[in-house]
Order: C-alpha cells, then sequence, then structure tokens
C-alpha cells in the first residue's frame, strides 16, 4: 500500500495508559476512502482503545491524528464527529426509550425556526429516517413510533448504522463488533450495509473477533497484540491462518506487511 | 376486563393500542373513584366554590409540574423549589412594600431570583458534581434560611392590584387567572418537550446518559437549562401563592417538593429518567390537588393529612417502581 493516495485517514504514534497499564503502544493506522479496513485481535489488545483514542472518548497521550492529511486534535467525541468521524460501538449506544428517529437524529436534530426558534422537525426527521433505512441501509422498519427498546437486534443494529450514515460529511464510518450479537440473516444485512456504504466513497474500519467475517468484507487487515499493532495484511494476499497466527503470537516473523 | 397479567409467553412486541395511555388511565381511573366517593360523601365537592379551591390550587403544581416533568424526565430532582418559591415571594413583597417598587417590576424581579436560584442549583450538581437530591436538600435549607433572615418573622400582606388578580382574579367573571397561567405553562411545557432540544435530550440523558454524551449533547448545558427552568417555575408559584393569599411569609411553600414530584409521578414521567409526559402531568396535578381538598372537605384532621399525603405519595412511586421492574423483567424473555 505505498501508493500516493493520501490516507483520508492517518493514526501514528498513538500511546494511551490508564495508570500503570499501557493499552496502546506506538498505535497506528491508515484509512482510505472506498476501502474496508478490519483490525482484529485478542480480548485486551488494545483495538477498541485505539478506536476510542480515533472517535474523541479518550486522549491519546502521545501521537498524531491526520484527517485528509491535517492535523486534527480530538477533545471530545463532537470533535471528532465534526471532522467526519463517526462510530457504532457494540452496545449501539442507543437511548431506548425514545423511538428510531430520535436515535437516528441525536445530537444533530432537523429544526424549522419559528420567529428565529429552533424547533425540532418531527415530521421530517422521521420521514429522512424511513428514507436512511431503506436507501442506504436496506431496511423496512415497522415500530417507527414505538422506543427503540422494543425492536429487534437487527433493527437496533440498522438504527445505529443509520445513525452514523447521517452525521455531516460522514468520512469515517467505525463499526464496533456490528455482527456479534446478530442472527444469520442480519449478519449478511450488515455486511452487505458495510459494502454499500464503502462503495459510497466512505472508509470504513471494522472491529471484529470473527475472521469469516473479516475476510468476507474487509480489503486490508490490521492485526494488534498486547496494545501493539503487529501486522497489516490485504486480505486477497492473505489467509486467515496467517492472521490468526498473528492474532496469537506466532509466525509473526513471516509476515512482515506493515 | 383486560389486565397486563397476562401469560408472559404470549406476549409480544407490539403493544395494543391502549397501553399508550395505561400511565394516564390509572390516574384517570382514581379520579373517577374519588369523584363517585365525594358525590355519596360531600356533594358541596362539585360546587362552584370548590371547584375554584381546587383550579387555583392545581394551577400552581401545573407551574411546578411542568418543569419538574423535564427535571425528573433527565434523571435529575429538585427538592428545593418549596424554599425558592417562599424566597421569591419574599423578596418581591419586600420590594413592594420596603422598597415601594412597581409591582411588575418586583414580579420580574422574584422571578429572576428562581431563575438564579435554579442557576445555583445546577451548578452545584453539574461543576461540584454533587447528587441532585442532595444538593437540593442542602440548598432548600440555604434557601429556606436566606428568606428567614430578609422576612425576619414578619407577614407580608396586601399587595397592589396584579398581584392578586394574578392569584386570585377571574377573567370575564368567570377563569381563574391562575388557571390560565398554569394551563399556558404546561402548554409551554408539552411543547419544549416534544419539540425542542429542551425536552429531547432531557429524554435521552435520562434515558442513557452514556449514549448522550457520545451523540455528543451537552450535558451540563442541558442539565443547566432544566433547573434554570425550575427555578423560575417555582418562582411563578411563589408569586401565584401569595397573589391567592394576598399575603406571604417565608414559610410557605413546604411541601411543594414532593407534592409535585408525587403528581409527576403519578402522570407517569418515570422517576428514573427517560421519558415524560406533560398530559400524564396535567392528570397527575389533577388529581392529587382533588385528593387534598376531598381530605378538607371530609375534615380529616390537619395532622391525619399529612400522614395520608405521605402515603400517597409513597403508594404512588412504589407503585410505578412496581410496574418499572415488571416491565424490565418481561424483557428479559424477548
Amino acid at each position: 500500500m505505498s501508493e500516493a493516495v493520501q490516507p483520508v485517514l492517518s493514526m501514528r504514534g498513538i500511546d494511551k495508559s490508564f495508570g500503570g497499564l499501557r493499552a496502546v503502544i506506538d498505535g497506528h493506522l491508515e484509512a482510505h476512502a472506498g476501502e474496508v479496513l478490519a483490525i482484529v485481535g485478542d480480548n485486551g489488545a488494545g483495538k477498541s482503545t485505539l478506536i476510542k483514542v480515533l472517535t474523541g472518548v479518550y486522549q491519546a497521550d502521545a501521537g498524531e491524528i491526520r484527517v485528509g492529511g491535517q492535523p486534527a486534535h480530538f477533545r471530545n467525541r463532537r470533535d471528532s464527529i465534526n471532522a467526519g468521524i463517526d462510530a457504532v460501538y457494540q452496545n449501539l449506544a442507543l437511548v431506548d426509550l425514545l423511538p428510531a428517529p430520535a436515535n437516528v437524529f441525536l445530537g444533530h436534530e432537523r429544526v424549522v425556526k419559528v420567529l428565529g426558534i429552533p424547533f425540532l422537525d418531527n415530521r421530517g426527521m422521521r420521514r429522512e429516517t424511513v428514507r436512511i433505512l431503506q436507501e442506504r441501509v436496506g431496511v423496512h422498519l415497522d415500530g417507527l413510533d414505538q422506543p427503540a427498546l422494543n425492536l429487534s437486534g437487527g433493527q437496533r443494529q440498522a438504527v445505529a448504522i443509520a445513525r452514523a450514515v447521517n452525521a455531516a460529511d460522514l468520512k469515517v464510518l467505525v463499526l464496533d463488533e456490528p455482527v456479534a450479537a446478530l442472527g444469520p440473516q442480519e449478519t449478511k444485512a450488515t455486511l452487505d450495509l458495510v459494502r454499500s456504504v464503502r462503495d459510497k466513497g466512505i472508509a470504513v474500519i471494522i472491529i471484529s473477533h470473527n475472521l469469516e467475517h473479516v475476510f468476507a468484507v474487509a480489503d486490508r487487515v490490521q492485526v494488534m497484540r498486547g496494545g501493539r499493532v503487529v501486522g497489516v495484511v490485504n486480505t486477497a494476499e492473505s489467509t486467515k491462518r496467517e492472521v490468526l497466527g498473528l492474532i496469537v503470537g506466532a509466525e509473526t516473523e513471516e509476515v512482515l506487511e506493515a | 376486563m383486560t389486565t397486563a397479567t397476562g401469560p408472559v409467553a404470549h406476549r409480544r412486541r407490539e403493544l395494543p393500542w391502549w397501553s399508550r395511555f395505561i400511565n394516564v388511565l390509572g390516574p384517570m381511573i382514581m379520579i373517577v373513584a374519588l369523584c363517585i366517593v365525594m358525590a355519596f360523601a360531600q356533594p358541596r365537592f362539585f360546587g362552584v366554590p370548590n371547584l375554584m379551591i381546587i383550579l387555583h390550587d392545581m394551577a400552581i403544581y401545573m407551574v411546578l409540574g411542568m418543569a419538574m416533568t423535564l427535571v425528573i424526565t433527565a434523571r435529575g430532582i429538585d427538592l428545593s423549589i418549596g424554599a425558592v418559591a417562599a424566597l421569591s415571594a419574599v423578596v418581591m413583597a419586600m420590594l413592594i412594600k420596603d422598597g415601594g417598587w412597581n409591582a411588575y417590576l418586583a414580579m420580574a424581579a422574584a422571578v429572576g431570583i428562581g431563575l438564579v436560584c435554579g442557576f445555583v442549583n445546577s451548578v452545584i450538581i453539574t461543576r461540584i458534581r454533587v447528587p441532585d437530591l442532595l444538593a437540593t436538600l442542602a440548598m432548600d435549607q440555604v434557601y429556606r434560611g436566606i428568606a428567614l433572615v430578609l422576612a425576619a418573622g414578619t407577614v407580608l400582606a396586601q399587595f397592589p392590584d396584579p398581584i392578586p388578580f394574578i392569584g386570585r382574579g377571574r377573567l370575564f367573571d368567570t377563569v381563574p387567572v391562575s388557571a390560565v397561567v398554569g394551563i399556558l405553562a404546561l402548554l409551554l411545557g408539552f411543547v419544549l418537550y416534544n419539540y425542542t432540544f429542551i425536552g429531547r435530550y432531557a429524554a435521552a440523558i435520562g434515558g442513557n446518559k452514556e449514549s448522550a454524551i457520545l451523540a455528543g449533547i451537552n450535558v451540563v448545558r442541558h442539565k443547566t437549562y432544566q433547573y434554570v427552568l425550575m427555578g423560575g417555575a417555582a418562582a411563578v408559584a411563589g408569586i401565584l401563592l401569595t397573589g391567592r393569599l394576598n399575603a406571604v411569609q417565608a414559610t410557605v411553600g413546604q411541601g411543594f417538593a414532593l407534592h409535585t414530584i408525587a403528581a409527576v409521578v403519578v402522570g407517569g414521567t418515570v422517576l428514573f429518567g427517560g421519558r415524560g409526559t406533560m398530559v400524564g402531568t396535567l392528570v397527575g396535578v389533577t388529581l392529587l390537588s382533588m385528593v387534598t381538598n376531598a381530605m378538607v372537605m371530609l375534615r380529616f384532621p390537619f395532622f391525619w393529612q399529612l400522614v395520608a399525603s405521605g402515603v400517597i405519595i409513597i403508594a404512588s412511586i412504589g407503585f410505578y417502581s412496581y410496574m418499572l421492574r415488571r416491565d424490565n423483567k418481561d424483557k428479559e424473555d424477548f
């Protein structure tokens, strides 16, 4: 991957410690528009910490983040969203008592101004939610006025992804274990969605344990172990065996793509 | 009769249409039951003079309940509203009586003091990070203390016209002005809750604070909005009460907080945050004011009234906690 194409996102030399625990050491990653990058690794390998630094939830002790070549500093999640980076977390981060449209637009509601006062455009948001779900997520949702609590796991996932896709000027979509809690059909729908989001020119970063899914959807795989990046491979030129070896720490010498 | 206690295995995620009104249905049934009891026990309950008394009482709790609904929806609570009402009203009275202020200006000053008290509460909660319950319980003492010091044991009475007019006057000789103020407050609350960031983010913060923060919602700012609004509402309630009695002293409004919280929770706003309802608050306020009035009409000794209202509050909140627990238990079957 040494073409002159500038990555839409790059992280370099990221360090993050919690007390004595060094969660990420010299973490780095590059994400390209129209590409799916998978981050794999055992529990505690530093995947989630690295991603939380990217999304502004944690602040790195050292290192730099560049978006579109420009240095970026994320003090909080809002900064990260404004830079075009949005994430769907494992727990989906939905507000269970609010219905789907309120969740999809949470944090960037549509308003109608009446006498200069912003009022929520509930109808507009509901209409737009139907459109996003149908055209960009490929899901039809019945319980649009019900609390998200009453939706199925797959429907909740769709709402969470619709929310991220809906974020203004999305450049990088991060999916943390998107299919961990889904059935086969919902998994397929989600992986299709990942592809369709990628095809719209968005860089997708996906964290997963399941190499089957990773090889089905990702263009590159970045392996982390003990807080360090131990390898980056192209899925087209690699095998699950090889990646598995990197995850557990064998055969490291044989693959030196990074 | 259809009850919610059918076999759990047959439950579906699709809830019956009437479940949307279940929160209001319970208190509505209680209102009807109370009316039936009073029809036999004391028909004067339905006389126009008594209905006016109930309306005047409701007006105060409509104003308080509107703001409290937003506070509780965001998983907060404000126990200081009685003292804020007293402090604002006492200052207003002193500005008029001792300072010779114009009554309108004095009322504006009272609302200003309420807003400041609410802001102080929010700073203590969001910046010093004292839990809502303890912060407002302690500030209740502070505001009450200041009101007592200022009033120095006196009763201030006989105010110029706009104040008694707001408290007990009638529009076109029929509609109590204070009830109009109360309804307007609830309408404002309805719009705030359903059509503005203030309501939407209160529900988000109370429903899932972590998610709200992840969505980029400024929790500190919105907690501040809620408590400032609550403080302003408490001041308006203080003005209404002062107008109704055409007198005020520093000890008024002691039952405001519990009574308001009970009305809001009886109406179906979830005490543990995430979901509120202004319509429910209207019904809850109606029920509680009617119960209080009925006890007076039935000549319950005052001290027993205190016992009864405490028991009603515990019973209603306990009932909704039980419902909530049961609902969550059902969720495990999904």
